[in-house]
């Protein structure tokens, strides 16, 4: 049973192409040049309902302008979007009275007010009774804290209160699906975690639909049970954030303090991948060279001050699909 | 379900009401500012006054107009325009709300489009300096260009400032529905609006042929003030339709505004949000 | 001088970018002016004196005045950008002045202006509308000069209001206000000899008739040479005032960045 149902998505950019120079301004006065940009390309996908799904993927992969088009603000170009039941864009109205949107960069509060009028005027807009409003509120003071400074000019909150008003604000009407678009970015670490704890809480007691966008893995490992991972406007891989880990974190690093200068240290299985004098860096294989043998093996040899075992990072991981370095496999992804 | 998300007109009304409160709050919080503001608008609005006022000190009377009939012909474009910036100030401001992803906010929300964009905006200083210019010259004129303030008169009054209002707003929707496209459109804007505002100043029949039908047909300023005054000033020239001329302007008012609402639905489609 | 004269094309190419403002431009101008030819047209009918030289004549001005006012546009925000964007501190860093960047930057924007909005409206003025040409070559050379200093003047009144960003947050009002002083009492609007004695007056002791009435009527030949003399002198003088009271202000307000940090 699908909740949301996406088919074949694509949306173009019509952008006009400046030119340079003196010249090439008076050239684009007079003859405008424009280029079509293809920012996602053919996307599909389903979530279920109460399902939890991070996306993930650089700056410019497309993520914004997805959760744009599940959100019914832009047309797409060509493809399908189903979200129970509706078409976000031409049943806008009805669609928005049951979804809820945060996105990180800008805020739906009322600059110069303090936020509990913009709560307010959420009131009338989503035509909410008193009491199931009241009710909201205190849920969400609770776990958020807005009492602190819900009576503040919303311009002189810090981003992370900022924040946590902007989520509350698009959760008060108590919609089926919420997309967040980057509500991490620019929040320092106990700001991020009481966002994080905050989603998951929603997610797991009222068993809202959920698609979270951000570039920041912890993100997706604190919060979701699924993954896609999109760049340059396709879906490269859709699955659990477990899964990826174990197929492709079979790496482990282990970082030696010598206590003296050591060269030309060769040992079958493991890669020298950083040599600075006294501090050597090995990479090997998890499953075929083990940790502590290793380690023996090299205290036998030698003197040593100091020593650090790395896991490997799932970020590392996803950088490196990104790069190209490793190559999705067929039955791990879902879409390819 | 479906029925009990769907807004009545009282709801609309009060949730109108909500966004203005909370707009004069936010103009509040900056009082001595924004009265600063009303000010320099009154006096950047007095220049073309003065201009006219100057020119009738020293010819008496152009083409059968005195001075008094002249700064009552401009007094409704005041009066309107203070109205407009009043309710339609959404409508004016289209632009920066394109830009600063504004309306991608309202697009998330299950109200129509055109509603919120005029009910979350009220230029308060622009309201009171318009305002304040045109009520001058209602006052000033009122009394000696020989209306009769009867019950008919006044009725027809409200009705071509209510009418002109809704020109003035369409007018500017034609340009805000280019920013569906285009970026910067302050001065496409300027250009259709404002200068069609000067040309309306003056008495249409000091131009020539071409101007004419352009503010009758066009960019109808015609009905924002020259025909309603050409009906209150008794001038030779209401014959033809005599009493119903200033019930023309709301009329006008209202087809302006269904066509370019149908042109600003088609840009609508071509809305393509901005990046971060 | 090299970096300042970087600082203007970059303004040039900066206004270039907004390409239906510059058609707009064009047009804005031509607009006023054909406004302002049909009420004088209506006023000179009934006196069916249009093939007059009275006629011509505040024909000729007003079309002047617009041309002028239409490359006497400066961008009236930059200070205030920099002062709340607070780059401002960066800039008094480097090894520039920054009042020098500031007048290198708009007379970019001049320049510009010369290039998109004058070359059109001008060509309109003298085959449609028929100004009449200057009164003689020398007089003409006076009138550029006067021009000059005109831009001058008001480039320096300018600059004391645009400083006021340093002490106030947003200076709209300020610029506004400033305009309709401008305009009114600069003899813009209308040819001065129709104004009521007091507001003739009031143009020739203010600075603000150095701006658009003198080289106007210079134009025009309407000052004796010794009066054009005198006048260019107190274009002159007003130039300094006001760039002393500016240096004055800006004197102030770099105390104040120091103190403040921007
Ligand atoms: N409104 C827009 N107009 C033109 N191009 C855009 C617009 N929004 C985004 N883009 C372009 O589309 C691509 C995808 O952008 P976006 O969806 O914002 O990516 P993300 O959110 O993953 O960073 C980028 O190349 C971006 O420059
Ligand atoms: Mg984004």
């Amino acid at each position: 049973m699908s909740y949301i149902e996406v088919n074949n998505l694509v949306k173009d950019y019509k952008i006009n192409v400046k030119k340079r120079g003196i010249l090439g301004s008076m050239q684009s006065l007079l003859i405008p040049e424009y280029k079509m940009i293809r920012a996602v390309d053919d996307i599909s996908f389903s979530i279920k309902k109460g399902e939890m799904v991070g996306f993930i993927g650089p700056n410019g992969a497309g993520k914004s302008t997805t959760v744009k088009m599940l959100t019914g603000i832009l047309m797409p170009t060509s493809g399908n979007i189903i979200t129970g039941g509706l078409s976000p864009h031409s049943d806008r109205k009805k669609n928005a009275a049951r979804i809820g949107a945060v996105f990180g960069q800008r805020t739906q509060l009322w600059w110069d007010l303090p936020a509990e009028d913009t709560f307010d005027l959420l009131r009338y807009v989503y035509k909410m009774p008193e009491k199931k409003f009241k009710a909201n509120m205190e849920t969400f003071n609770e776990l958020l804290g807005l009492n602190e400074f819900i009576s503040k000019p919303v311009r002189q909150l810090s981003l992370g209160q900022r924040m946590r008003a902007d989520i509350a604000a698009s959760l008060i009407h108590d919609p089926e699906i919420v997309f967040f678009d980057e509500p991490t970015i620019g929040l320092d670490v106990v700001a991020k975690q009481k966002v994080r704890d905050f989603v998951r809480h929603m997610n797991k007691e009222k068993n809202i639909t959920m698609l979270f966008t951000t570039h920041d893995m912890g993100d997706i490992e604190k919060t979701c049970d699924r993954m896609l991972i999109i760049d340059k406007g396709k879906i490269i891989y859709d699955g659990t954030p477990d899964d990826i880990k174990k197929k492709y974190a079979k790496y482990r690093t282990l970082i030696i303090d010598f206590v003296e200068k050591q060269s030309g240290i060769e040992i079958p299985g493991v890669e020298v991948c950083e040599d600075k004098g006294n501090k050597v860096q090995f990479r090997f294989i998890k499953d075929e060279v083990s940790a502590q043998e290793l380690i023996s093996s090299l205290t036998k040899k030698y003197e040593i001050s100091d020593f650090t075992l790395q896991e490997a990072d799932i970020e590392n991981v996803i950088r490196e699909i990104y790069e190209g370095g490793i190559k999705c496999d067929e039955n791990l992804c879902g879409v390819c | 379900m479906d029925k009990q998300k769907m807004f009545t007109i009282p709801e609309l009304t009060k949730l109108f009401f909500v966004h203005t409160k909370l707009i004069a709050k936010t103009t509040l919080e900056y009082k001595f500012h924004r009265s600063l503001i009303s000010v320099a608008i009154f006096c950047r609005e007095m220049i073309s006054i003065v201009t006219m006022y100057l020119i009738m000190i020293r010819f008496v009377s152009i083409k059968g107009w005195d001075m008094n009939e002249m700064l009552f012909l401009y007094s409704f474009l005041f009066i309107s325009y203070s109205l407009f910036v009043f309710v339609f100030a959404g409508i004016r401001d289209f632009d920066a709300m394109v830009q600063s992803g504004e309306l991608d906010r309202f697009l998330l929300r299950p109200l129509g489009l055109i509603y919120q964009v005029i009910a979350s905006r009220a230029d308060f200083s622009a309201t009171l300096g318009h305002g304040a210019v045109g009520v001058i010259l209602l006052i000033k004129t009122a009394g000696s260009v020989g209306i009769e303030w009867n019950l008919r008169n006044t009725l027809a009054y409200i009705a071509v400032i209510l009418g002109g209002t809704v020109i003035q707003a369409s007018l500017f929707m034609v340009s805000s529905c280019f920013s569906f496209w285009t970026v910067n459109t302050t001065n496409l804007r300027n250009l259709v609006f404002f200068n069609a505002r000067r040309f309306a100043a003056y008495p249409l029949s000091f131009y020539p042929g071409v101007i004419r039908y352009l503010l009758i047909f066009l960019l109808p300023f015609a009905f924002v003030n020259y025909f309603p005054s050409l009906y209150f000033l008794n001038k030779p020239e209401v014959s033809i339709l005599g009493g119903w001329i200033p019930y023309l302007t709301p009329v006008v008012g209202a087809v302006l505004f269904f066509l370019v609402y149908t042109f600003w639905k088609f840009g609508l489609k071509h809305y393509s949000s901005v990046g971060n | 001088m090299r970096t300042y004269v970087e600082f203007a094309k970059k303004a040039i190419q900066n206004n270039i970018v907004y390409r239906v403002n510059s058609y707009a431009g064009i047009i804005n101008t031509i607009v006023m002016i054909f406004v302002n030819i049909a009420i004088w047209r209506a006023i000179y009918e009934e006196e069916a004196t249009l093939e007059g030289l009275q006629f011509r004549l505040v024909i000729t001005y007003i079309v002047l005045s617009f041309l002028m006012q239409s490359i006497f546009v400066m961008d009236e925000y930059l200070i205030q950008y920099k002062v709340r964007s607070g780059s401002i501190s960066t800039d008094m860093l480097r090894p520039i002045s920054f009042l020098g960047y500031v007048f290198s930057h708009n007379i970019g924007v001049m320049l510009f202006r010369i290039i998109i909005q004058l070359t059109p409206a001008l060509l309109v003025a003298i085959f449609f509308v028929k100004i009449l040409p200057p009164f003689s070559p020398l007089i003409a050379l006076y009138f550029a000069i006067s021009v000059l200093l005109g831009y001058l003047v008001l480039y320096s009144i300018n600059l004391v209001v645009w400083l006021t960003s340093f002490w106030y947050f947003e200076i709209f009002s300020f610029i506004t206000i400033k305009d309709a002083a401008v305009m009114i009492l600069s003899g813009a609007l209308l040819p001065i000899w129709f104004m009521p004695n007091w507001l003739y007056n009031l143009v020739q002791i203010t600075p603000f008739g150095s701006i658009y009435s003198v080289p106007i009527s210079i134009y025009l030949g309407q000052l004796p040479e010794t009066e054009i003399y005198t006048k260019i002198l107190l274009q002159i003088i007003w130039i300094i005032v006001f760039q002393v009271i500016g240096r004055l202000l800006w004197h102030c307000a770099q105390k104040r960045i120091v103190v403040q940090g921007g």
